[in-house]
């Protein structure tokens, strides 16, 4: 690189003082001189001053004026050179990196792993923790819900009743907004009836949620309340997807429950209640309150409100709360204990996923962490060998300053490639996981990388490459120039205490993975235990879809019966099709609780218990493969006018009917002291009905066929074959029985469960990819400081086989050197591990935190991978020619 | 004695002083000596405008400048032509002949 002479000529900096004080002495010289010359010729000095002077021309003008254009120009100067020392750094930064190319590959790896798993999780922590929800002011909002304070995170919806007295008594929320979402029957002109997602709310949801309409309007207040002019709001997505983007719908109607809706508005793109809902349709309380004595128990309303300005969540908390008191004592049977709870709505939106997000951000943290140790440690080693060349740039002259610098610049240069990748990673490996796992996240969470998450992807890999590759570099340089040079080519090991440093580093990495490996490895054995739990039935070739009654004409029971009939007739005739059933609630998604109380048992005291139920029909049970244990399925027999039938699970059987009487007892479900009393038939085998993980609690199952109220079923239809194959013929069946009906949620059984596991194997993955990546780190750790001392040892080495030791003596001393921090390692590790199993075992299933066969295989794991990264280092050190080490001095 | 012109044009003086540093580098006061003699007395620089003229060079790195040892002994500031300023005195010069052959071409008795 040519360079021009001409700086090494000029003045170096100068301080703005220097600058004045050089400016005074120039001209003072001049003024001097002429003075001089003037009294040579005769004049006296006072004369000659003033003559002086009197020639000069303004002084104190060009006195300010050479000062000014002297800092500008040494401003100048000092960025120019600033630019050309940053040139010449990355320069020689770059040249060096290239000559030792797997520093520079370990570095940049480290960083981009790391970055890219914290950018990663940052960005899905940033949405569900941080990011303001798509509402206005989303602070003061909160979700209000009832539950007895003896229950933990017991959440229940309000009833009407309860809530309008809470809306009347209460001084500290600006607004109360209830809702209810449930699967509706829409179709807009002629078009095929097809099924979406819609949440019915009180008129003044948006204005409590302070989001206007995009297009037209939202709801007036008193809208909903008349039941022949009817209105919807539609979502930015539904308009969109469902029809077509066309801008004139807004004033048109659609169909919605064989009804037509005005459409009086478009929601802004993004706005979601929580479910990703096509549309929004206005209800009120009307009904409900006119049937206050049997509407008060029925707490089916989830409700938000807003916080007025200048109230705390605890003062508007205590304020519910005492009307919950007084709600207690004038209802006590039906609001026993029952208590208002608000919680920030951010909270309760992302609840399901805040636990699991918090997780993987510990476990990034522990990456980040291991990076770092990684990043020191080959900086350390590398620094060493640094060392003469550092001192042979210090003894020409180079400042310390000038070499921290150049340190520096590489770290940077390192960084910010590293950071650059690992962004790069982010943003790949996140659209990758969500393509995989669409169902992780509730839907008002948008996932995204942004300029805050580059700022903090930014900050980090910049943290991390001056904090760890950059200050024990500078460390290390600051060595005493004259026994960097006097070592000069023996290539010492370092000083003790920074060897010592580069161990403990080697120790706390492999301690960490340890940590990380257990915990993922727990995940892992969870995940198993879950997805191989034995269910009590048969997912495999099952078909569900979810049917929904809709209109006046399925008032009466015949006409849903017949409706029913048909279809499951049609479908179980269908061929390939080996039973077919209904059921309330779909298998795998969730169950409903009621109460029960058993004829002729004492009346239990306090809070009836929980019993799951559910309703069924058709061959329900033959096509799950649910066993019966006793008694008989439901028949022809029981018609809706006989007497009540039910079914009850083992569970039930066991704990209700000790003696083993169950079938002929009678039970009343329900806290209504008039409801029918139901005879017991049948008692069939337990299922996982809820969630894998969720073990089988005592259940009913009502006949279906008796009870109708319940417009929506399930549909279970059990196949010889590959279950799809038989999808025609279902929407076949139920076109024929009536056309204005749909089918909705269309999926193997296999896909349900997928989708409730969706969650957890997301974390599951995601945990386990850092498990692996710290294992990466520490073995590429393990590798990279054993290689370096075996190097430095070279000489040691020869001589030790010069003096008669075999290569085995060699590598067995290199081996226990890498075995020694490992196991050092993994006993910091399995300490960690113990003590913080805790956390985890809220995400663990069928397997406890302390999981022995978890922790062996880690440590096995572990010490076959040191092994593999010892080995290498190890043979190349039996290999060492003592000859040519002890002459290479 | 003949009449100097009253002021000088600025540019004038920074190709005077570049002249001058092309003889030889020297301070600011023997710069302005050395014009005076060459000029038989008649360019008689000022010493504010040689001054903000050498500065101002200075930064338009025609000119370096380092600290040395007068006559006298005494600390004095040396000026000395840059690459750059013999190329700006080079060009500055044609420009400068051209235009006071045209001047005094002019005012030339017909």
């Amino acid at each position: 690189m040519p360079r021009t002479p001409s700086r090494f000529f000029q003045f170096p900096w100068r301080s703005r003082a220097q600058i004045a004080r050089d400016v005074d002495t120039e001209l003072d010289f001049h003024l001097e001189m002429r003075v001089s010359e003037l009294v040579a010729q005769g004049l006296s000095a006072d004369d000659a001053r003033k003559r002086a002077h009197d020639e000069f021309g303004d002084l104190e003008f060009t006195r300010s004026y050479c000062r000014n254009v002297d800092n500008a120009s040494d401003r100048s100067v000092r960025t120019a050179d600033r630019l050309d020392e940053l040139r010449q750094d990355a320069a020689y930064a770059l040249r060096t990196l290239r000559r030792s190319p797997g520093f520079a590959i370990v570095s940049i790896v480290t960083l981009a792993l790391a970055i890219g798993a914290n950018t990663a999780i940052f960005s899905v922590a940033q949405a569900v923790l941080l990011k303001p929800l798509p509402y206005a002011a989303p602070g003061s909002l909160v979700a209000f819900y009832e539950g007895h304070p003896k229950v933990p995170n017991q959440r229940l919806g309000l009833s009407a009743p309860n809530l309008a007295d809470y809306t009347t008594q209460q001084h500290s929320l600006s607004g109360i907004a209830s809702y209810y979402t449930r699967i509706a029957t829409w179709r807009s002109g002629n078009s095929d009836p097809q099924i979406a997602t819609v949440t019915s709310v009180t008129a003044n949801m948006f204005d409590v949620l302070g989001v206007p309409a995009w297009r037209g309007r939202t709801f007036a207040a008193g809208e909903g309340a008349d039941a022949n002019s009817t209105k919807v709001v539609l979502s930015y997505q539904f308009w969109q997807t469902a029809l077509g983007g066309d801008a004139t719908i807004v004033g048109r109607t659609i169909t919605v429950y064989n009804k037509p809706y005005d459409v009086i508005g478009i929601m802004p793109r993004g706005f979601t209640r929580g479910n990703n809902e096509a549309f929004w349709v206005p209800f009120d309380f009307a009904d409900d309150l006119s049937r206050a004595a049997v509407t008060r128990k029925q707490h089916v309303y989830e409700c938000l409100a807003r916080i007025k300005p200048g109230i705390t969540l605890q003062a508007a908390q205590a304020d519910l709360a005492a009307i919950s008191a007084r709600l207690d004592a004038d209802y006590p049977d039906i609001n026993s204990d029952l208590r208002a709870t608000l919680t920030p709505l951010r909270e309760a939106m992302g609840r399901s996923v805040r636990d699991p997000v918090l997780l993987l951000l510990g476990a990034a943290l522990l990456i980040l962490l291991i990076a770092c140790a990684n990043l020191a440690n080959v900086t350390l080693s590398r620094s060493m060998g640094r060392k003469t060349e550092m001192a042979v740039r210090a003894a020409l002259g180079a400042g310390r300053g000038r070499l921290a610098r150049q340190l520096l610049t590489e770290s940077m240069i390192l960084s910010i490639v590293g950071g650059a990748c690992g962004v790069l990673l982010a943003i790949v490996g996140t659209r990758a996981l969500l393509a995989v796992n669409p169902h992780v996240l509730p839907g008002v969470f948008e996932i995204g990388i942004d300029g805050r998450i580059l700022l903090f992807s930014v900050a980090v890999s910049v943290g991390t490459g001056i904090l760890f590759g950059f200050a024990p570099a500078i460390s290390a340089a600051r060595a005493d120039l004259q026994t960097a040079l006097k070592d000069r080519g023996r290539g010492g090991t370092g000083s003790r205490a920074s060897e010592r440093l580069r161990h403990m580093l080697v120790v706390a990495q492999v301690s960490l993975a340890v940590m990380l490996l257990i915990g993922a490895g727990l995940l892992v054995r969870s995940f198993r235990e879950v997805s191989t739990v034995h269910l009590g039935y048969d997912p495999s070739n099952v078909m569900t879809a979810q049917l929904r009654v809709d209109g006046a004409r399925y008032d009466s029971i015949s006409a849903v019966n017949q409706f029913y009939d048909d279809v499951l007739g049609a479908i179980a005739r269908t061929p390939g099709v080996v039973a077919a059933g209904a059921s309330m609630a779909a298998p795998a998604q969730g169950k409903q609780f009621s109460t029960k109380f058993v004829e002729g048992a004492p009346p239990p005291t306090g809070t009836p218990p929980d019993i799951g139920y559910n309703m069924v029909r058709g061959d329900y049970f033959k096509a799950l493969k649910i066993p019966m244990v006793a008694g008989r399925m439901f028949n022809a027999t029981d018609t809706p006018n006989g007497p009540k039938v039910s079914i009850i699970n083992e569970s039930a059987a066991h704990a209700y009917f000790p003696n083993g009487n169950a079938v002929g007892s009678r039970v009343r479900i329900g806290p209504n002291p008039a409801a029918d009393w139901v005879t017991i038939v049948g008692v069939v085998g337990d299922m996982r009905d809820a969630a894998n993980w969720a073990a089988p609690v005592p259940s009913i199952y009502d006949n279906a066929a008796q009870e109708t109220w319940w417009r929506s079923l399930s549909v279970v239809v059990r196949t010889s074959g590959d279950p799809m194959t038989v999808v025609p013929a279902i929407r076949a069946a139920v076109k024929a029985a009536d056309p204005t009906l749909a089918l909705r949620d269309v999926e193997t059984l296999d896909e349900v469960i997928g989708v409730s596991l969706s969650a957890r194997r997301f974390a599951l993955g995601l945990a386990a990819c850092f498990a692996i990546l710290a294992l990466i780190l520490a073995a590429v750790g393990i590798y990279g400081v054993l290689a370096y001392s075996v190097n430095a040892r070279t000489r040691e080495f020869g001589v030790r086989l010069a003096l008669g030791a075999t290569g085995r003596d060699v590598m067995i001393l290199v081996l226990r050197q890498g075995f020694g921090w490992s196991v050092a390692g993994l006993a910091i590790g399995i300490g960690g591990a113990l003590a913080f199993g805790r956390l985890l075992a809220s995400s663990l299933y069928g397997v406890s935190a302390t999981d022995s066969t978890t922790y062996i295989a880690v440590v096995f794991g572990l010490l076959v991978v040191v092994l593999i990264a010892c080995v290498v280092p190890a043979s190349r050190a039996t290999r060492v020619d003592p000859i040519n080490s002890l002459r290479a001095e | 004695m003949t009449r100097s012109p009253a002021e000088l044009l600025q540019g004038t003086v920074d190709i005077l002083i570049l002249r001058a540093l092309a003889w030889e580098p020297m301070h600011g006061y023997a710069i302005s000596r050395w014009l005076a003699a060459r000029s038989d007395g008649v360019l008689a620089v000022e010493g504010a405008a040689l001054y903000q003229a050498l500065h101002r060079s200075e930064r338009n790195k025609w000119v370096t400048a380092s600290w040395g040892l007068s006559e006298n002994n005494r600390k004095a500031k040396y000026y000395s032509l840059s690459t750059a300023g013999r190329a700006r005195l080079q060009a500055e010069s044609t420009v400068w002949r051209n235009y006071a052959a045209a001047v005094s071409k002019v005012l030339s008795p017909a």
